[in-house]
């Protein structure tokens, strides 16, 4: 069924495999999905009433300090993209051949990113203790969902890169079924530039 | 790093591992640093190599991709890339200045990733169709909305 490719042809690169097409179709809908709550976030941003505030400000004479920390924000940015490189590895690694590489560069992959989703729970426990609440304010709502939503992404992630390690270990994915980790990796790519997005529109702008 | 030192001095490894932010950023900025010097270096990489019965089986990967020395080296400028990020945000310069200049950071780290790790540079054009055409439909959400309700950004 994925060799007849549905008589969808690249001259310059062959047959397109069907699995690869759905998943960049898939992709293409999933920025609109982000583009959606990266936009609510940017259209109620500096609009709440209520502190805490994302950023250091001023009001009536009375200053909030900020809740971002943008050194730790930086180091999980640093550690998603660093992630990002070790999937690539992992797909180079399996497109010679070399299992024990893809096995190393998998189960790296899904550290880093388990890392990342560490560094999201201290973030978002730190806000509660904050005073930051889902229901606190306009910030609180669209910066939860948003980056709740991309956690839950990032999990799915690691799920699925756990997942490919298991099979790698069964000696269960050669270079034969590459294909499978440039699907996973096209994915995770996909999770860490959601997250460059992220981390410049939500955490840098002031 | 001498902040560091002074946290050891101060109250001990004791001190570094109840720091998060101590205990995963500095391995994980020893491991970038090491990456990025490696990936840097003018020495050329070498993967170790196969025993002869091994190189029937491969297949060489789709034509054109990068090899891994390449991906290092992208991994390496991405990591330049946010470190300019977060030093430009310390900066004291006008809003419209800073606002230009993070957006263009976060644009070459958006499309290196992009073309050179998800390999839109080199693959079919559909797919590059395919995922422009849900930025180009983002964009004009963002357009759209942002501009007719009103934001701070633009």
């Amino acid at each position: 069924m994925q060799q007849s490719v549905a008589a969808t042809h690249d001259v310059a690169h062959g047959p397109l495999d069907n699995r690869k097409l759905l998943m960049w179709l898939f992709l293409g809908s999933e920025c609109l999905f982000f583009g959606g709550l990266i936009g609510t976030y940017l259209l109620y941003r500096d609009r709440s009433t209520v502190p805490p505030f994302p950023h250091d400000v001023t009001i009536d004479g009375i200053r909030y300090t900020g809740l971002y920390d943008i050194p730790f924000t930086s180091v999980s940015a640093f550690v998603l993209l660093m992630s990002s490189v070790s999937m690539v590895l992992a797909l180079a690694a399996i497109q010679r051949n070399d299992r024990r590489g893809l096995q190393v560069w998998l189960m790296c992959t899904a550290l880093l990113g388990m890392v990342f989703l560490a560094g999201q729970a201290f973030e978002f426990t730190e806000f509660v203790h904050e005073g930051l609440t889902l229901d606190r304010n306009l910030f609180g709502t669209t910066f939860f969902v948003l980056t709740g939503f991309h956690g839950a992404h990032v999990s799915v992630g690691v799920l699925i890169l756990l997942s490919l390690f298991v099979m790698a270990s069964r000696g269960r994915i050669t270079h034969k079924e590459s294909l499978n980790i440039e699907l996973a990796g096209l994915y995770w790519h996909f999770v860490d530039i959601v997250w460059i997005v992220i981390f410049t529109l939500v955490y840098l702008i002031r | 790093m001498t902040e560091l030192v002074l946290v050891v001095l101060a109250s001990g490894l004791k001190g570094i591992l109840e720091s998060p932010f101590y205990l995963i950023g500095i391995p994980l900025l020893a491991l970038g640093a090491l990456g990025a010097a490696i990936a840097l270096s003018p020495i050329e990489l070498r993967w170790p190599e196969r025993p002869a019965d091994l190189e029937a089986e491969i297949i060489a990967p789709p034509e054109g991709h990068p090899t891994a020395p390449t991906y290092l080296r992208v991994g390496a400028i991405l990591a330049i890339i946010t470190a300019m990020e977060v030093g430009v945000y310390y900066l004291d310069i006008v809003q419209g200045l800073f606002l230009g200049i993070m957006l263009t950071l976060s644009v070459m780290k958006f499309l290196l990733v992009i073309l050179w790790f998800m390999h839109l540079y080199f693959d079919s054009k559909l797919f590059s169709v395919l995922f422009g055409g849900g930025l180009a439909l983002v964009l004009a959400l963002f357009l759209v909305v942002l501009a007719t309700l009103g934001s701070n950004l633009i």
